[in-house]
């Protein structure tokens, strides 16, 4: 069994998923700031082989449905927790990458009763690279070690969304102040972290894990930014590793 | 010859020296204080792309990096022992302290004289030799090629004895083109002696730190053993004996031979990088009597023993002082960072090498210890997959210990054990710690005795004195 096209409509817009239904607990992947699920489908397909693997488009991304305007911050942790009501998963674990662990954490936050793990992949945005430009140098910093095949793939994501919903989301992202609500995270919390990733600094990622209550950091050596496209296996097996300590 | 020239910089004592002699000034350690604070970015992206290099030219690099800071052989009845104590003795900034340490190099006591302000005068220096045309696995053809060079250099300087050193299981790439000449004082020099007189009022403590270590030698000369092997990854009957793990390495090494040919052995001697050389206690009663110094003796039967008592007496200063003290540094040879070891609050544990023995002595330590949150592991590449090397899977093992924070603090875990930026990147990642505390007052003497004094690891042994301050002649017993 591979990924499966599942939409649900959560405030009269369409919310993209793609599930590989595996045996354990439900994880669902939030995107990055600009993208879509496009660039998680290879994880969550190996994901999917021990668990309920789910990838999902934020309004205005992918193939969901386009918001009059583009969603700040908060209104789009508000369609993930209502989308996990939608899709009757049970307190899932919420994985998100880059931007889309600014997302999760805001939901983990602001609706404590719906994830019962949080993983975030790549952190964004170290205060200290809070402005467009030090952002523009980090990702272009970074882009020689992410995979070349990715590149296609944020073009047609970035030509999805259009220009004004990518540019709203890098300035969600920049806007946000993650480091005050990561200590009010009460669920268990994976932060991974690529070493060769140039968009977050090796100081930000163990700021990250020590502000959550119950963060644990891994390093994955030899990896950029998008660890979860780069090498799909060692990801996953790290996660599964986390949530089968979680469980027990 | 210039004295700094004449010592290994790349050696347990000098990096010691100075780590600490630098944290005395209130600086810490870029590039293993071998070079400005702002070549660190530069000689970090240099040596992150050697770490590139083939193999082969790696291994090179080493070997030629340890002959081009050795004494030619000729040279070595030319240097002069005093010359190496004013050198020494020169690192340090000019002041008044209550207690000042002299004896064994060893990391965990490096931290402890942090924590005092408190200088350590080393007894062991290490001097390179070069000498070319020796297989490393042919030790008695390194004897009988250096031994004149010994008897010139223990003849030039009677108040040395020298401790030849040959690990080819460890040293493999540096001996190629060289022979380690540690010497040791066995009676205390001109410029020690002035240095504490200057730096210890009366009353004051004299701590000797006693290193009680030995190993297998020959006996070369008067005052010049030849060492077989060294601490670390083998055991000295694998020295003396060979076994199936020498045997395995020698052949991955292309080696045309399978075990070591070293001289027979006629004796124990004590252990020449780290343990201590008791012939010079006389000349340190009679210096403490005559000053009115108390002298205390720290005694310990290996360089580790004194880790796990440094980091608990870290750990309980910083609750004392309020502070988490739930962050781990787990130090190597002579990577050591006593400044950025106190700004980020972190409890010191300090491994001789980076072998399986010192690896287990730092997991039998987190055995025995409250949880750690945070644990950072400083890894120094001696260029050779040498016989009980611990591997990057089993040190991420250890660091799995940690609650939240386990990582690898500049190590390039593709290139160990041959990675050459570690020596930059330790310093360069270590600094970027975000959160980080004030430096503290130095700590209490009297506290940090009685702490030490308690332990089961230490032998604590004080003399008090017996002459008036001023009285010349009276040794004290």
């Amino acid at each position: 069994m591979s990924l499966q096209r599942q939409d649900h409509v959560v405030d009269e817009l369409t919310v993209a998923g793609h599930r590989r239904r595996g045996p354990g607990p439900p994880v669902v992947c939030v995107h990055g700031a600009g993208v879509s699920s496009r660039e998680l489908l290879p994880f969550a397909e190996v994901l999917g082989e021990r668990h309920d693997a789910w990838a999902i488009d934020l309004p205005g991304f992918g193939a969901s449905g386009k918001p009059d305007r583009p969603l700040i911050l908060p209104a789009l942790a508000d369609v993930v927790a209502a989308w996990v009501e939608e899709a009757g998963l049970e307190r899932p674990c919420l994985l998100g990458v880059s931007f889309g662990c600014q997302v999760v954490v805001d939901v983990a936050v602001r609706h404590p009763e719906v994830a019962a793990a949080l993983v975030l992949a790549g952190p964004t945005v170290d205060p200290r690279g809070r402005s467009p430009w030090r952002l523009a140098g980090q990702w272009l910093r970074n882009a020689p070690g992410e995979s070349p095949r990715m590149m296609p793939l944020n073009v047609a994501d970035y030509r999805d969304a259009g220009l004004r919903t990518v540019l709203a989301a890098f300035g969600e992202s920049i806007r946000d102040r993650i480091e005050d609500k990561l200590p009010l995270v009460t669920v268990p919390a994976l932060v991974i972290r690529g070493s060769r990733d140039r968009m977050v600094p090796q100081a930000w990622a163990e700021e990250v894990t020590r502000l959550l209550p119950y963060g644990r950091l891994a390093v994955m050596d030899g990896l950029p930014h998008m660890t979860p496209y780069r090498d799909p296996r060692r990801v996953a097996g790290t996660v599964a590793g986390f949530l089968s300590e979680v469980a027990a | 010859m210039k004295p700094g020239r004449v010592v290994a910089s790349f050696d347990s004592a000098t990096g010691m020296l100075r780590a600490l002699s630098r944290f005395l000034h209130g600086r810490d350690v870029p590039l293993i204080g071998q070079g400005p604070a702002a070549a660190e970015p530069l000689a970090a992206a240099l040596s992150g792309a050697a770490n590139r290099l083939p193999r082969g030219l790696k291994e090179r690099a080493y070997a030629a990096s340890g002959w081009a800071e050795a004494v030619p052989l000729r040279q070595v009845g030319g240097i002069r022992s005093g010359a190496l104590a004013r050198w020494v003795t020169g690192h340090y900034p000019h002041r008044r302290s209550d207690v000042a340490f002299v004896g064994s190099a060893n990391g965990a006591m490096i931290h402890l004289c942090a924590a005092l302000g408190a200088p350590w005068l080393p007894q062991t220096l290490l001097i390179p030799v070069r000498r070319h045309g020796v297989h490393p696995d042919e030790p008695r053809e390194d004897l009988r090629r250096t031994r004149e060079a010994g008897q010139a250099l223990v003849t030039a300087n009677p108040d040395l004895v020298l401790h030849q050193m040959h690990d080819a299981n460890q040293d493999r790439l540096m001996i190629a083109g060289m022979s380690y000449f540690r010497v040791k004082w066995r009676r205390l020099p001109a410029a020690y002696r002035h240095y504490l007189e200057r730096t210890l009022a009366p009353g004051a403590t004299l701590v000797v730190v006693d290193c009680e270590l030995r190993w297998p030698v020959t006996r070369a000369g008067p005052r010049h053993v030849y060492q077989h092997g060294a601490p670390g990854g083998a055991t000295p009957e694998e020295y003396e004996d060979g076994g199936p793990r020498v045997a395995d390495y020698l052949r991955r090494y292309g080696s045309p031979h399978r075990r070591w040919d070293y001289p027979a052995a006629d004796g124990e001697s004590p252990e020449a990088e780290w343990g201590f050389e008791p012939g010079l206690l006389p000349d340190l009663r009679e210096l403490a009597a005559r000053n009115g110094w108390r002298l205390a003796r720290m005694s310990f039967a290996e360089p580790e023993h004194v880790s796990p008592v440094v980091a608990d007496l870290y750990r309980e200063w910083y609750r004392r002082r309020g502070l988490p003290a739930d962050r781990l540094l787990a130090e190597c040879f002579l990577l050591l960072e006593p400044w950025w070891t106190l700004r980020s609050g972190s409890v010191p544990y300090w491994m001789v090498f980076n072998t399986e023995p010192s690896r287990a002595s730092l997991t039998g330590y987190l055995d025995g210890a409250d949880p750690f949150e945070e644990i950072r592991l400083l890894l120094f590449s001696h260029g050779v997959e040498s016989v009980g090397l611990a591997t990057i899977g089993q040190w991420r093992e250890t660091l799995a210990r940690a609650g939240k924070v386990g990582v690898f603090t500049g190590v390039d875990t593709r290139a160990y054990p041959r990675d050459f930026a570690g020596l930059a990147r330790a310093h360069r990642e270590l600094a970027r710690i975000r959160a980080t505390v004030p430096m503290p007052l130095p700590m209490k003497w009297e506290t940090a005795e009685k702490f030490l004094a308690d332990r089961d690891e230490l032998r604590w042994g004080t003399e008090e004195p017996t002459a008036a301050p001023g009285l010349d002649g009276r040794p004290g017993r």
